[in-house]
């Protein structure tokens, strides 16, 4: 059974690796876009519009599809002030709970957002701009983002409880644990790093 | 209903319940409690349009510029020619940290990219050139701050967004006291090293041709920040397409310095989008919480709390400074703005602050949250560079460095003009 959900703990992990840069392109296409439109009105004077509006529904999708792969990586943020005295066997429930408490905030996400497209759908909701976009394209994809979500989330709370039931504590806590201040700060580290290396020494170090 | 909405905050937070449905959860748990108003039915609206908010793009292409920025080699050249420029003053490279650092903020709207980054290239003059390794330590903490006041900064971007004042306007107030933040922390490197000349380190002799060599290398940052800070106020953009035009510019960067890579490139959008998706996490469950308790009249009932204590203008500076420092000890800074700020900053312009100059004196004491133990993350970055000593070194490191940042905020308060000067002179 366990391998069974590693596995679909495994494939989620693919996929919302790809949503991720998936999600990091719309935002840079964005930025072409509103770049390029801000340029071509200053310089040319030709007012293309619809840039801003586009821009947003590329924010719009691109955070619900990232939000899986900030689960995954236990980038969300929680105050471990009290967390970080307790026993470990205390911390891994906490884990568990913390898990439950984003399912139970993103299922009443998914649940609103589900009737905003349900009610973009019996209106035919076009965004009130000149370019009056369908609102149903955005928005599914923009729900999309969420239920991968709860794709993801569902077999970590499976294999997270399995593992605090059997008192798998490291397991948990690589699943779901908070991520410690140290941890958070040797990443940012281990970037600047491999950052500095790769580039030719800089000047103050050449003395 | 105050104290029970209290306790059940600090609970779910103190449980350790990410931030972010810790706020919609307490939100969930107010309507049902004193509503007979639907309101989580309001979620998906609140959502969506949140969401896709055209001011709110600003925050992913921030912090998309500075992730490309950090990869395009600009950092090294950069702290290279503060060294020729600033290594002069009685603190030698200390001074050169605090110069790179705010040189940095002006292309970053994050500190701790700015102290992991400076800090990669600077520390390892510790040993090779005698510094006092604790002030020298601070120098990075403390400088990497300056990323989050002065412009572009995602910080003052929530705050704007969050109290509904002007992005520009706020960005202008945060210029003067940024660099007089760092002047100041100079001014404490330079008095500590003239009364311990020791702990300045050996002086590095630099002719004036090879300081005006090195001006090429200020070149890129400056002009990053010019063309996004001065597109803004050249009225020819707004600040989410100044910042497209700032990705576009570090695109171009990275390419002419050979760093444009799909690696590169994907590297990137997984950073910059882990970051946003948490943030507009805790941003849009903060504004479903806020749309709950302003519903149930609780604002009002927090706001008339307040102000029912009676206490005047400054008395409540003395409070919040308090607040924020002691708050500062057990939230991380992000949640701690989002969850503060809707509530602290009407009280504030209530008494007779000016909003722009409170999102200031905030953004400063955030700052301060940055590098106060037990939980300020630049402490922990700096603390990660090194390969040896306890982390009580950095903390010790950053004292005189917190305490310009208390000067900087009573400066503020006897002469708000520091702030509010430029955006009153071009806003």
């Amino acid at each position: 059974m366990t391998r069974l959900i590693d596995r679909w703990i495994g494939l989620t992990d693919r996929i919302s690796t790809w949503a991720v840069r998936f999600a990091g392109f719309l935002i840079l296409l964005a930025a072409l876009l509103v770049g390029y439109e801000v340029v071509v009105r200053k310089v040319f004077g030709i007012t293309i519009g619809g840039a801003d509006e586009l821009s947003g529904y590329a924010f719009a999708i691109g955070t619900t599809w990232a939000l899986s792969f900030t689960l995954l990586r236990r980038a969300n943020v929680r105050v471990d002030a009290l967390y970080a005295r307790l026993p470990a066997r205390v911390t891994a429930a906490l884990d568990v709970l913390a898990l439950f408490a984003m399912l139970l905030f993103i299922s009443l996400l998914v649940w609103r957002g589900w009737y905003v497209l349900v009610d973009t759908l019996n209106f035919e909701t076009r965004a009130p701009t000149p370019l009056a976009t369908p609102l149903w394209m955005p928005q599914t994809l923009w729900l999309f983002g969420y239920a991968l979500f709860l794709f993801t989330i569902v077999p970590l709370i499976l294999r997270a409880s399995a593992a605090l039931i059997e008192g798998d504590l490291p397991k948990v806590r690589a699943l779901a644990g908070a991520r410690t201040l140290e941890e958070d700060a040797g990443l940012e580290v281990e970037q600047a790093h491999s950052l500095v290396k790769s580039s030719q020494p800089a000047t103050a170090t050449e003395r | 209903m105050l104290p029970t909405s209290l306790s059940l905050l600090v609970g779910l937070l103190a449980l350790s319940i990410p931030v972010a449905a810790g706020l919609g959860v307490l939100a969930l748990l107010l309507a049902l409690l004193y509503s007979p108003l639907p309101l989580p039915l309001a979620m998906g609206e609140i959502a969506w349009s949140t969401g896709q908010d055209f001011l709110l793009v600003a925050i992913p292409m921030f912090i998309m510029l500075g992730e490309i920025l950090l990869r395009s080699g600009v950092a090294e050249r950069m702290y290279g020619a503060m060294v020729k420029w600033l290594s002069w003053l009685p603190g030698g490279l200390m001074h050169s940290n605090v110069g790179s650092c705010a040189i940095f903020a002006a292309t970053s709207g994050s500190s701790v990219a700015t102290a992991a980054t400076v800090g990669t290239v600077a520390l390892p003059n510790i040993r090779t050139q005698g510094y006092n390794e604790r002030l020298f330590l601070g120098t990075l903490a403390a400088g990497g701050t300056l990323g989050i006041l002065i412009p572009p900064s995602i910080n003052l971007i929530i705050f704007a967004v969050l109290t509904d004042t002007s992005i520009p306007k706020l960005y202008l107030a945060g210029i003067i006291p940024g660099i007089g933040l760092a002047l100041l922390f100079m001014v404490m490197v330079a008095i500590a090293c003239t009364l311990r000349p020791k702990w300045g380190g050996t002086k590095v002799k630099v002719t004036w041709a090879e300081r005006f060599a090195a001006l090429p290398h200020l070149a890129p940052p400056l002009g990053i920040f010019l063309i996004v800070v001065g597109s803004i106020y050249a009225g020819l953009a707004t600040p989410t397409e100044a910042a497209a035009l700032g990705v576009i510019a570090a695109l171009v960067l990275a390419a002419w310095h050979r760093r444009l890579s799909v690696a590169m490139l994907l590297e990137v959008f997984e950073n910059t989008m882990r970051t946003t998706a948490m943030i507009m996490l805790i941003i849009i469950a903060a504004y479903f919480l806020n749309f709950v308790i302003s519903a149930i009249g609780l604002t009002t009932l927090l706001t008339d709390a307040v102000s029912g204590l009676g206490l005047n203008k400054w008395t409540m500076l003395l409070v919040i400074i308090v607040f924020y420092l002691i708050l500062g000890c057990f939230m991380e800074t992000l949640s701690m703005m989002i969850t503060t700020i809707p509530i602290i900053a009407p009280v504030m312009v209530a008494l007779g602050f000016d909003p722009l100059w409170v999102g200031i004196v905030i953004v400063i004491l955030i700052e301060a949250a940055l590098i106060t133990p037990p939980i300020g993350l630049n402490l922990y970055v700096v603390q990660s560079l090194r390969t040896s000593g306890s982390l009580n070194d950095v903390i010790f490191g950053v004292l005189p460095f917190v305490l310009a940042m208390l000067l900087m905020i009573a400066l503020l308060a006897i002469f708000p003009g520091i702030a509010l000067w430029l955006p009153n002179a071009f806003g």
